[in-house]
């Protein structure tokens, strides 16, 4: 424990002493209790797979995710739950909740030295890993354990060691894969703007019908991030650590490109979407011809329930496309490692990867290594037909650039209301 | 001794478990708020050094300046609107029919009115719509009205819609109170309308007036949900910049957000002794029949 937690902590625990004076508990009592129950839950990992399996059956999983997306709360409530509960009898339960929420409750637990946490499974990935990881929030080193990750996870790529160039150290557990890209309405735009210099053309050409999310959203930012690749060069950025030199170096060019576009933008730039659904809102209005964000397959569904107009098509412009993997962990204080891990390694089976990339269902891409596959899932990954908007494999693959070091993140973050929002409309 | 009266202590005791129960989720609260607005987030020391970065920062002066704009006019607007149609009207609200129907908007959520807002008066709204149908605007992207600009129209028009029924709930007791006869002495004495409203109907209004806007001032400057969905990318109200220096992935603006929230508490409070000591004194007055 840092200093800074064991000081909260014992204070935290100090005035819960006071408040409820009657339990009489102690620091010394609490650090005792998280010893024991460390070593008991670890031992788990040296078991063998039946025992866990055995464990595991009869329990509650609870599995606390982003709820904001029916496509994907339909396949885990009504695909993978039923699952469970036939094949190991475990009953799961769906909580819809923000990540940094559930990073919150889980520090206050920490802090609170909770060792009965009510989470047993997360969705997870890119900086709210790192920082779960700093603050030891995560369970332990798991990965390795789970026969289908043994069994179908190529782990020599450099996607499973890193996640936003933090070290992943088995963890989290991939769970699915997706790639930036830009949507628009192919029965207005003829032709859509094959890079960034072709998109500051478009925006004076045709103001008032593009704009992108703020930076503190995380669609916003991922488009910063692809004007970072275009200003600074892919060999600087992909797959390197963070050069602060490199942004004094383009930073003129950066803020010089997005004060070029903003009195061009809708409403002039004087304000932007402060999320990816209010931008997605503003589209299916037809107030702007383009929206954006991360998974190459998220305007099928949306056009299936009519929310987008049935000619969105999909694009990515030069240099290329951001993809990034999201993970699966166990928190510190889950009372249910047990199923948490049947559960994770059930979610990367291949029948459950081949549902989750249905574009009725989710259409979110498979973690697992083709390759590995038996050749029946290959033939039925080929198969699967994702639909008209979304991008030929080889295309997304051509265009795919690893997520850069978060610490750039965080200085776009910083300077984009300074440089960009505030420079442009005084 | 006066104290072991059962009729003293009855009071007390039938409050304790509210007063534990605020004073304890309440205080312990604003306690950690405070505490961590005021401590390094790597070592735990004691520090002011959030503080002086926050007021040395451009964006919280900003944010500053737009809620109390917001708060201040959106509050005084409610009144004014308020009071205008218990005046007016106040006859009619002693049907019933009337009265629910005015007090409609009280029963959506703050967030619900900020979507009907947009739901109506976005540039692709519904009254948006009926102007480029009508021909009245060329395009859509021309209509006039703009909810979320520096002005923040959308914001202040959400709170005023949301907020005058609970003006005209406040002050219609008040109203239903007043007799007649009040009326017609001012009249007889050769008074006209501004003086019966100054004599006999402003002593009664005035400190319930001051404690409404009290309670709106306060809502409005630290509420989160209306600003969340109406406001603009630069700047924006306290609470939001406060939930997102919370919120952000790296932590280290934590105390900041605390220290957002330390200081509108202390305006709010301010305020509120500023307006208590000022309807005291009056108090005093017409008690001493000044």
């Amino acid at each position: 424990m840092s200093r800074i937690q064991e000081i909260s902590a014992k204070s935290c625990v100090a005035v819960l002493c006071l408040l409820f004076f009657l339990v009489g508990c102690s620091t010394d009592d609490k650090e005792e209790l998280e010893e024991q129950s460390e070593n008991t839950s670890e031992s788990i990992l040296n078991q063998s797979w039946e025992d866990t399996l055995a464990e595991a059956e009869g329990s509650e999983v609870h599995f606390y995710m982003w709820g904001g997306d029916e496509g994907i709360n339909h396949y885990i409530d009504d695909w993978v739950a039923p699952r469970l509960q036939e094949r190991y009898n475990i009953t799961l339960t769906r909580h819809p909740m923000d990540i940094t929420e559930i990073l919150q409750k889980l520090q206050t637990e920490k802090r609170a030295g909770k060792e009965d946490g009510s989470i047993d499974v997360v969705w997870i990935n890119g900086e709210n890993f790192k920082n779960a990881k700093e603050n030891d929030l995560l369970w332990g080193s798991f990965t390795d354990y789970l026969p289908n990750y043994q069994q179908y996870v190529n782990k020599e790529n450099s996607e499973q060691q890193y996640d936003f160039g933090t070290t992943i150290e088995g963890m989290e557990a991939p769970w699915g894969k997706v790639q930036y890209v830009f949507l628009y309405d192919s029965a207005k735009v003829e032709e859509p703007p094959a890079s960034f210099a072709d998109l500051a053309e478009w925006v004076k050409k045709n103001p008032g019908t593009f704009t992108y999310p703020e930076a503190q959203d995380f669609s916003g930012s991922g488009f910063l991030k692809h004007v970072l690749y275009d200003k600074i060069g892919i060999e600087a950025l992909d797959g390197k650590e963070y050069n602060p030199s490199l942004l004094q170096q383009h930073s003129d060019e950066i803020w010089g490109y997005l004060n070029e576009l903003q009195p061009h933008l809708w409403r002039e730039g004087e304000t932007y979407p402060s999320t990816l659904s209010d931008l997605d809102h503003l589209y299916s209005q037809g107030e702007v011809l383009f929206t954006m964000g991360y998974n190459e397959g998220r305007a099928e569904r949306l056009i299936a329930d009519g929310t987008f107009p049935e000619t969105t098509r999909s694009f990515v412009m030069e240099p290329g496309s951001i993809g990034n993997l999201h993970f699966l962990s166990i928190p510190f204080n889950s009372t249910n490692t047990a199923g948490a891990l049947v559960t994770i390694n059930e979610l990367l089976s291949p029948e459950a990867q081949l549902k989750k990339l249905e574009p009725s269902v989710w259409g979110d891409n498979t973690v697992l290594d083709i390759n590995k596959l038996p050749d029946s899932y290959q033939e039925k990954l080929k198969d699967i037909e994702r639909g008209e908007s979304v991008l030929s494999a080889d295309e997304l693959q051509d265009s795919f650039l690893n997520e850069m070091d978060p610490e750039y993140t965080e200085w776009i973050k910083e300077y984009w209301i300074s440089e960009v929002v505030q420079s442009g409309n005084n | 001794m006066k104290w072991f009266n059962p009729e003293t202590i009855k009071p007390w005791l039938l409050l304790l478990p509210s007063v534990i129960v605020i004073g304890f989720l309440v205080g312990y609260g604003v306690w950690e708020a405070i505490a961590e607005s005021f401590r390094e987030w790597e070592t735990g020391k004691w520090t002011v050094q959030y503080y002086e970065e926050l007021l040395m920062k451009e964006a919280f002066w900003d944010s500053l300046f737009l809620s109390m704009y917001i708060a201040i006019s959106s509050t005084l607007a409610s009144l004014l609107i308020g009071l205008f149609l218990t005046r007016v009207l106040q006859r009619y609200f002693m049907n019933y029919r009337w009265k629910s129907l005015v007090w409609l908007p009280m029963l959506f959520p703050h967030f619900v009115a900020a979507y009907l807002i947009i739901l109506f008066l976005s540039e692709s709204g519904i009254l948006s719509s009926l102007f480029y149908h009508f021909g009245w605007v060329n395009e859509i992207a021309d209509f006039p009205f703009s909810i979320q600009s520096q002005h923040s129209a959308g914001i202040i028009f959400t709170y005023i819609w949301k907020e005058v029924p609970f003006v005209i709930l406040m002050l219609l007791p008040i109203y239903q109170q007043f007799s007649p006869e009040e009326e017609a002495t001012v009249r007889t004495l050769g008074g006209n309308s501004w003086d019966v409203f100054k004599t006999t109907e402003w002593p009664s209004l005035f400190p319930v007036l001051i404690e409404t806007g009290i309670i709106l001032f306060a809502f409005t400057l630290a509420a989160f949900e209306v600003p969340s969905v109406l406001g603009i990318t630069y700047p924006k109200m306290l609470p939001v910049l406060s939930y997102q220096w919370f919120f952000e992935n790296d932590w280290s603006n934590r105390p900041l957000a605390m220290a957002v929230m330390i200081i509108t508490t202390l305006i709010i409070l301010f305020i509120a002794f500023l307006s208590f000591w000022v309807t005291q004194r009056r108090r005093m007055h017409i008690a001493r029949g000044r």
